[in-house]
């Protein structure tokens, strides 16, 4: 773990957290902040704006520009993330959560369409989707729920189904709603990220052998509900080839402007499949398409070891965490990087179905960007807070 | 404020440590993911890369020309425009669309209903092809499609694509033929033929045309040309990107290479002037240069303008043609069976004197009719000719001289003195679609007929009816033997030249047989076919022409068995009236053309038939010395001389110099002149 071998002290402070007061000195904060995961999450920043700059080429449109604009917002607002101890959004994650709740059936009943889904409430000039929102709001319940619940008591082992009944409730609640909208891919990174925290606090084998069950079955029982462009974009999955003008599409356009990257890409600005608008979403979802095709094997091997890097953090900073809240939220939000970057990767790559994920820092977009300069805030935040005299 | 108890975090940490391995072994496949698609597939997809954005536009090859002896152009292209619809690019749009291109264009409902049935019914890749929808629009309807671009959508495109021009319409058209566009099943047909003979030949795509009839169909080959290739980079929508250096410079653009130019034997000025004075509505008219067996002029009629046939042509045009009962799509020239009529006595006198029937100077006395068995064979005229020798018989055209012939010889001498003239099967003129006519002998009969020969068919055949059968183009065949002793297999290409005047190709005249006669034979002939246009009482002494000595035959062929009252033409109804002949070559000592008129359902040769062909003899020989003259004036060889050295033209003469070229019946100076 790359993050761990530059901070050597980390173990021994863990075992010294017990001691833990509230309101460490500030100097000494400031050298706990853990500056690699600024540094990991400003390079991949920075890689991100100038690959905007070479896929927003055929549209003349300066995407990147607003692209730095917002990571520039989103700076402002991780630092002011960071200076709030986080313990502060301990006291507000109730009320963060019923907030989004309502946004959320807000935006069912009054939200803007666009290309048939209902995603986007408009307040004024300022648009944005509480479905992204939503994400913070989860992990930040969930950490409350399991860092007060009575199961917390290790003597008690894993827990049951009894157990995961109402944290399993709090994600399914805001997941079902976004699904609602529809938006298959942030319900499906709430699940994972809601799921990957429950699992760490921990859940009876037998339990997840039933679950397991039920979910396939559930699943099963679910595919005839699914929206036809939901269950074609599965079946192309499976067969990406067998369809490559319509729904495989994406799949196949996006895995030629991959492959034709070959090893050391075709140069910033170069890719062809990019400047002709063979990708689609190539701003978007499609982002790491243009990378991957201008920059080679070469640039996406440094991309995948700076997100690597940016998840090892995240692991080290949650194993290091001072108490149960701050833990869980480290595990939620390096979840949410983590899943991300895997399930947009994987569309891209085509060995997942393709699904509206974002590739975080790399994708255009304001909220995206918000959401995910929160995150790490968050993450900084319980890794400057990790332990106090 | 619950603290962690210790013992969780060891708990918490294997959890983590679980979680950091799951996420590791998540990015290792990730990373194997994209070696395999970036490193050892990274060929494959940079060359599907590529594919994607070259679009290879086709340049058009200009089709070879079609020029007469004089180089005058027949068959050209021009630019034009065609629209076409690209279906997947109008999506629903595509009825709104279309609604608009029938406005814009004045579609005919044929027409408009066409297109939407394509709409309809194409699937898959085929949405993706451009479909023609209307072939060579005019200059306003160009700048109106233009004006109304962006209401029609990305979808409707109008291309450039040069046209077939045909000069001259419907003028020797049969000969031409006419082009229009390849279907889809053919095309693969085609394709398959062209890969099965191997070689470079272009394969043919979607869109193209090709030759259909006549001279086009035959030199498809030659005239074709081998099209260019521009390669041009494309966005995902199939828009042309300008300024895109991702093509090298000397890839870009592979230039088209113009097919090969026929030159025919047709001299215009006599095909136009035969045109202009030949009056039938259904008919032939032929003339072959005499000493090479080359056509001079086809007029075949009636034609359709392959003009239109080259995709303008609607639904309901093309069915009153195919229900035209004079059948205009017929080649009449080398696809129809005529009698031949009295033409064909010059074959039983030939066989007759031959084969020792007829001894020369031997007479039969005609008393207007010809008994056989019980059977009464009528004479053309009432009245009989009394004693009639084989000169006044031909010249007379008596039947009964031929019919007492017939009785004599039988009918399997005349049939194989038929053949040896060329009748019975093909001439061998290189188009498609050429039929044999008939030439019955005894066995002909026998195998086809109830009842098999029966002796009285002789004298039917001995004056060309029976089963006779000749096309046109045969009895020009025939009579050309009569006159210079060649069977010649008639052609109308002289040669075929590349694109810069290089002779690829030059067509030597063909003899396929000499006949075998003795002089005296073909002097005792020779007497009576100059007697028919040169004496009193010959059936052509109307039309004799001064200064040069012509020799021909009349006919008259039977089309209804003759009921027992003689009538006019205007009293029979047009599909029950005679066809008139006239065959005639001139000067009648040294031959230079050879004249053949058809003229369908008009009566009697003499008055519909031969006055054209005297005309046209007539013509042809002024214009040979016009031609002489200005060869002489010029003082170098003119642009383009048969390629026989011609004879030396009759003796011109004086005074007659300045006349022929105001004689031609008020017509311009025919055709273009040289360079």
């Amino acid at each position: 773990m790359p993050a761990r071998a530059s901070r050597p002290g980390g173990v021994v402070a863990l075992d010294l957290s017990g001691l833990a007061t509230l309101g460490a000195p500030r100097q000494r904060s400031i050298a706990r902040f853990p500056w690699h995961v600024a540094l990991l999450a400003l390079s991949i920043s920075g890689l991100g704006v100038w690959n905007l700059a070479s896929a927003s080429r055929s549209s003349h449109v300066e995407v990147w520009a607003a692209q730095a604009t917002w990571m520039a917002v989103g700076l402002g607002l991780a630092l002011a993330v960071v200076l709030v101890d986080y313990r502060l959004f301990r006291r507000g994650a109730w009320i963060l959560y019923g907030g989004v709740v309502v946004l959320l059936l807000l935006v069912l009943w009054k939200g803007r369409m666009v290309m048939g889904a209902r995603r986007w409430l408009t307040f004024g000039p300022v648009n944005f989707q509480p479905s992204e929102l939503a994400k913070i709001a989860v992990i930040l319940a969930l950490a409350r729920w399991f860092s007060t619940d009575r199961e917390s008591d290790p003597r008690r082992g894993p827990r049951g189904l009894a157990g995961i009944a109402i944290p399993g409730a709090l994600v399914l609640l805001p997941a079902l709603l976004v699904q609602r909208q529809p938006d298959l891919g942030t319900a499906l990174i709430t699940v994972a990220v809601g799921a990957t925290m429950i699992l760490f606090a921990g859940v009876r084998w037998k339990t997840l052998a039933v679950l397991g069950t039920v979910v396939v079955l559930a699943g099963a029982a679910a595919w005839p509900h699914l929206k036809p462009y939901q269950r074609k974009r599965v079946e192309t999955f499976l067969d990406p080839e067998g369809d490559v003008l319509g729904a495989g599409y994406h799949a196949t356009q996006s895995m030629i402007a991959v492959g034709s990257g070959q090893g050391l890409g075709k140069g910033w600005g170069q890719g062809t499949q990019t400047l002709l608008s063979f990708l689609p979403e190539q701003h978007t979802d499609f982002i790491f398409s243009v990378w991957a095709e201008e920059h080679g094997f070469a640039g996406t091997l440094l991309l995948l070891t700076l997100y690597f890097g940016l998840v090892g953090s995240g692991i080290t900073i949650a194993m290091n965490a001072r108490d149960r809240f701050g833990q869980f939220v480290a595990v939620g939000c390096t979840a949410l990087l983590f899943w991300h970057v895997f399930v947009n990767m994987g569309m891209v790559t085509g060995i997942l179905p393709v699904v509206g994920v974002t590739l975080p820092l790399m994708s255009y977009g304001g909220t995206s960007v918000l959401v995910v300069f929160t995150a790490l805030a968050m993450l900084a935040s319980v890794g400057t807070r990790r332990f106090v005299n | 404020m619950a603290l962690t108890p210790s013992g969780a975090r060891g708990e918490g940490t294997t959890r983590l440590l679980w979680m950091a391995g799951f996420a590791g072994v998540a990015f290792l496949v990730l990373l194997s993911r994209l070696y395999h698609l970036q490193v050892l597939r990274g060929d494959e997809y940079r060359l599907r890369a590529e594919e994607n954005f070259v679009k290879e536009l086709r340049v058009p090859a200009d089709r070879g020309l079609v020029l007469d002896r004089n180089r005058k152009v027949l068959v050209d292209s021009r630019p034009s425009y065609d629209v076409v619809l690209i279906p997947y690019f109008c999506g629903k749009g595509c009825d709104e669309v279309v609604s608009r291109l029938a406005t814009l264009l004045s579609f005919s409902f044929d027409e408009e209903e066409r297109v939407r049935e394509h709409l309809r019914t194409a699937r898959g890749l085929l949405r993706f092809r451009p479909y023609t929808v209307k072939v060579d629009i005019s200059r306003d309807e160009l700048d109106v499609i233009e004006a109304n671009r962006i209401e029609l959508s990305g979808a409707v495109d109008v291309l450039p694509t040069p046209h077939r021009s045909y000069r001259h319409g419907v003028w020797a058209s049969h000969l031409l033929g006419y082009m229009n566009e390849v279907g889809p099943e053919e095309l693969g047909k085609l394709n398959a033929e062209i890969e099965k003979a191997g070689g470079d030949v272009q394969p043919y795509q979607a869109r193209d045309f090709v030759g259909r009839r006549g001279l086009e169909k035959r030199y498809e080959k030659e005239l074709r040309g081998v099209d260019g290739t521009q390669r041009v980079v494309v966005d995902a929508r199939g828009n042309a990107m300008r300024e895109s250096d991702l093509i090298p410079e000397d890839q870009r653009f592979e230039p088209s290479y113009p097919g090969n130019n026929l030159v025919l034997s047709l001299d215009w000025r006599l095909q136009e002037f035969a045109e202009k004075t030949f009056p039938a509505t259904a008919g032939s008219v032929l003339a072959m240069d005499a000493r090479t067996g080359f056509i001079l002029a086809l007029v075949d009629r009636p034609a359709v303008d392959p003009n239109k046939l080259a995709g303008r042509i609607t639904r309901a045009e093309l069915a009153e043609i195919r229900a035209d009962p004079l059948q205009p799509e017929l080649f009449r020239a080398i696809q129809q069976h005529y009698h031949p009529g009295s033409t064909f006595k010059v074959v039983t006198a030939m066989a007759a004197l031959e084969e020792g029937t007829l001894r020369p100077g031997g007479t039969v006395y005609c008393p207007g009719r010809y008994t056989l068995g019980g059977h009464s064979w009528r004479c053309d005229k009432e009245s009989g000719h009394g004693y009639v020798d084989l000169e006044h018989a031909l010249g007379a055209s008596c039947d009964v001289f031929f019919y007492s012939l017939g009785d004599r010889m039988g009918t399997d001498k005349i049939a194989k003195w038929g053949s040896l003239l060329g009748l019975g099967k093909p001439t061998g003129l290189d188009l498609q679609g050429e039929i044999p006519g008939v030439m019955p002998d005894e066995a002909w009969h026998d195998a086809r007929q109830p009842g098999g020969h029966q002796h009285g068919m002789s004298l039917n055949i001995a004056i060309g009816q029976g089963d006779v059968n000749v096309t046109p183009l045969q009895q020009l065949v025939l009579y050309g033997a009569i006159a210079t002793g060649k069977v010649w297999r008639p052609q109308v290409v002289l040669r075929i030249e590349d694109p810069r005047g290089e002779v690829v190709k030059e067509f030597a005249p063909e003899v396929r047989a000499t006949l075998p006669v003795k002089p005296e034979t073909r002097e005792a002939v020779m007497k009576g076919l100059l007697a028919t246009v040169n004496e009193p009482f010959g059936t052509a002494w109307g039309v004799r022409i001064k200064d040069v000595v012509m020799a021909g035959k009349t006919g008259t062929a039977q089309v209804v068995k003759l009921g027992a009252k003689r009538l006019k033409a205007s009293q029979i109804p047009y599909f029950q009236r005679d066809h008139a002949w006239f065959a005639a070559f001139a000067p009648a000592d040294d031959p230079e053309i050879v004249v053949v008129v058809l003229n369908e359902h008009s009566g009697f040769g003499s008055s519909n038939a031969a006055p054209t062909a005297a005309a046209l003899v007539k013509k042809w020989l002024e214009l040979q010395e016009e031609d002489a003259r200005r060869r002489e004036g010029v003082q170098r060889p003119a642009a383009a001389p048969p390629p026989a050295a011609p004879a030396p033209p009759p003796p011109a003469l004086p005074g007659k110099a300045e006349k022929p070229a105001r004689a031609g019946a008020g017509l311009p100076p025919g055709g273009r002149r040289g360079a």
